[in-house]
């Protein structure tokens, strides 16, 4: 069986590497955000010049945002084709997890628990690309500063964002290096201002004109713009690293969802091939009993018609009791047979193109002699012209004898047992009635167990099996149709079996 | 009649052979037996018994039904004509009438099996005999 030599294997889940897809789709975010700050610049110089009795240089300002843009546009074209190769990437071979992520990418990326593979090559690569970004992003927030009053300006706490995006994007460790840089920065700006190494553009505002040159102000200011960067820097990564973490759990939580589902279906696999060898072995010996037990029935059959009428009346007597005996057992065979051909798959059963009412009359010609005897008036109703259906004619034949069977067996003479087949809205409906001696309430929910008999049958009639319903229920499932039974017990029982007309 | 009425009896199973064979004899037909598909088909070539009651040997194949198929493909008269009687478990009649396809193009999807007779399995002796009587009489119809 090959079902336990198959590798099954864990599907490689989207979510095993998240951390990348994130970090690119984030510098995206980066990238359109810049855009807004560039705008959000433009409007923000042009309204402080109109409403505000401030100084202001616009063509420094405007030359730094010239710049910006210029250097979004670059960054925006690198970060196409890093995206590309990236789902390239994906498409093609299998990307190289686990591997080696270089030092500084090491020191940028955000720490994971270990054992997942969180971080590959396009992921170390995104990290310093980022980390650049953010790099220059306070550089460029640093010149417009300059040329906007320097330390004067109250817009430095805006190096609060960058801090904040590489949180987001990046390790503390490298969150802390970016308020560092940034702190440098507006320290650098202010203390070339102070030494007289750049010029002063003074914002005219409420701060004295020479403010900048006051030691112990601009050493305070540098000084709570720190404490702002670092508190920040701590509270932010804080933040990130619990959503990080908690994305993480998701992740592993995945994977063992996805190992388990394919656990599951493993063991499926097996106990429906355990299944499917239990039936092929019923069927097997079914049909091996079957055919040496018809030819011991047909030989005692034989001597009891043929054999020289010289034969004791015991040994007659005898040779009759087997005979019936075999041929019960046969029967039981067959229908042994006929169950596990129904309960094979739609793989081992041929469905084919069948009339209905054809199928209906091969049944009653045995059906009919049957109630005869057994003096129950048997009414049919089959439609005038049956419309050809897809399924299995001998299961179908299967159940029709097996409800007939039952309804003619359990019904005291002078009953009647009404038979009618009709396709119609794509439909097969085959329904018994009779007037027999009907299903008690609690045996109901059994009838469809193999050889189960309820006591009032088994009371009526010592022969039948007890597997007739199971066949009927095997074959209404392998068609994928719907049975009901109703019954008062006493008065009779109906039963409708409903199978699918179209297809 | 000069001669008596040849039966040819074929069935995978020899026991159930000899014993049809036993209860056609005694009812004064005369008797061929094959024991398997291409014997059956050979006899039948060579005996030209008046009537073949032949197994319909399933579910291992369906050797039984291609037999009767390839008998009655044939161009001579006798082979299209000769009698034949099934011996089938009750419900395996119905899927030989609705035998979707020979996949050799000799029959189509659809057909009736061409025969003239069943008898059911375990066959009742008494069932056969006059299952015979009847296909007989009426292929001695003029």
């Amino acid at each position: 069986m090959d079902v336990g030599n198959k590798q099954h294997q864990i599907p490689e889940t989207p979510t095993a590497l998240p951390a990348t897809e994130v970090l690119i789709g984030r510098i995206g975010w980066l990238i359109r955000l810049r855009w807004v700050a560039v705008g959000g610049v433009l409007i923000f110089v042009e309204a402080v010049r109109r409403l505000l009795p401030i100084q202001l240089f616009p063509s420094r300002l405007y030359t730094v945002l010239g710049i910006l843009t210029l250097y979004n546009l670059t960054v925006w074209l690198v970060f196409v084709r890093l995206r590309r190769v990236r789902t390239d990437a994906v498409g093609s071979s299998r990307r190289d997890t686990g591997a080696v992520v270089g030092g500084l990418a090491r020191f940028l990326l955000p720490r994971v628990p270990p054992g997942v593979n969180y971080y590959d090559r396009p992921a170390a690569r995104a990290a310093v690309f980022a980390s650049c970004q953010i790099g220059l992003d306070l550089v460029f927030l640093a010149a417009l500063l300059h040329f906007a009053g320097g330390i004067e300006n109250p817009l430095r706490v805006f190096f609060v964002f960058h801090v904040i995006v590489a949180s987001i994007l990046l390790s503390r460790r490298a969150t802390y290096a970016h308020a560092t840089l940034g702190l440098l920065l507006l320290s650098a700006v202010a203390l070339g201002e102070f030494s007289g190494v750049l010029p002063h553009y003074s914002l005219q505002s409420h701060w004295r004109p020479d403010a900048y040159l006051d030691p112990h102000l601009v050493g305070t200011q540098l000084f709570l713009l720190g404490v702002t960067l670092y508190v920040s820097a701590y509270l932010a990564s804080s933040i990130a690293a619990r959503l990080r973490r908690r994305e993480v759990d998701v992740v592993v939580l995945s994977r063992h969802l996805a190992e388990k589902a394919v656990h599951l279906e493993a063991a499926y696999a097996e106990v429906s091939a355990g299944e499917k060898a239990k039936s092929q072995y019923m069927r097997k010996v079914a049909h091996e009993l079957r055919e040496p037990l018809g030819t011991i029935k047909t030989a005692l059959g034989v001597v009891l018609e043929f054999a020289p009428g010289a034969m004791a009346n015991r040994t007659r007597d005898l040779i009759r009791r087997a005979h019936h005996r075999a041929g019960e057992l046969a029967e039981v065979t067959q229908e042994l047979l006929s169950l596990s051909r129904a309960r094979g798959s739609r793989a081992t059963v041929e469905h084919t193109t069948l009339d209905p009412g054809e199928v209906s009359r091969l049944v009653l010609d045995e059906m009919r002699p049957r109630a005869a005897d057994a003096g129950v008036v048997l009414t049919v109703q089959i439609g005038e012209k049956q419309k050809e259906i897809m399924g299995d004619p001998e299961g179908l034949a299967d159940l029709m004898d097996n409800l007939l069977s039952n309804a003619i067996r359990y019904t005291p003479r002078n009953g009647t047992v009404t038979f009618s087949v009709q396709v119609a809205h794509g439909k097969l409906a085959i329904e018994v009635k009779d007037t027999g001696i009907g299903i008690p309430q609690e045996d109901l929910p059994r009838i469809y167990e193999e050889f189960f008999r309820s006591k009032t049958a088994r009371e009526y009639s010592p022969d039948g099996s007890g597997l007739g319903m199971a066949i009927v229920k095997a074959v209404v499932d392998q068609h994928q149709g719907t049975i009901s039974v109703e019954s008062s017990p006493g008065h009779g029982t109906r039963v409708r079996v409903e199978l699918p007309a179209a297809g | 009649m000069a001669d008596r009425t040849k039966i040819l009896v074929v069935d995978d199973d020899r026991d159930l052979v000899d014993i049809l064979t036993m209860v056609l004899t005694s009812h004064g037909y005369e008797t061929v037996q094959a024991y398997d598909a291409p014997q059956g088909l050979t006899k039948a070539e060579e005996e030209h018994p008046d009537l073949i009651v032949l197994d319909v040997m399933m579910p291992e194949g369906t050797e039984g039904f291609h037999v009767v198929w390839s008998l009655r493909n044939r161009p001579e008269a006798y082979f299209q004509n000769v009698p034949i009687i099934m011996l089938t478990a009750i419900h395996q009649k119905t899927p030989l009438r609705f035998y979707p396809d020979s996949g050799d193009g000799t029959y189509e999807a659809g057909e009736y099996l061409p025969v003239q007779g069943f008898v059911d399995k375990p066959v009742e002796p008494r069932d056969l005999v006059s299952e015979v009587e009847r296909v007989l009489a009426i292929d001695r119809e003029p």
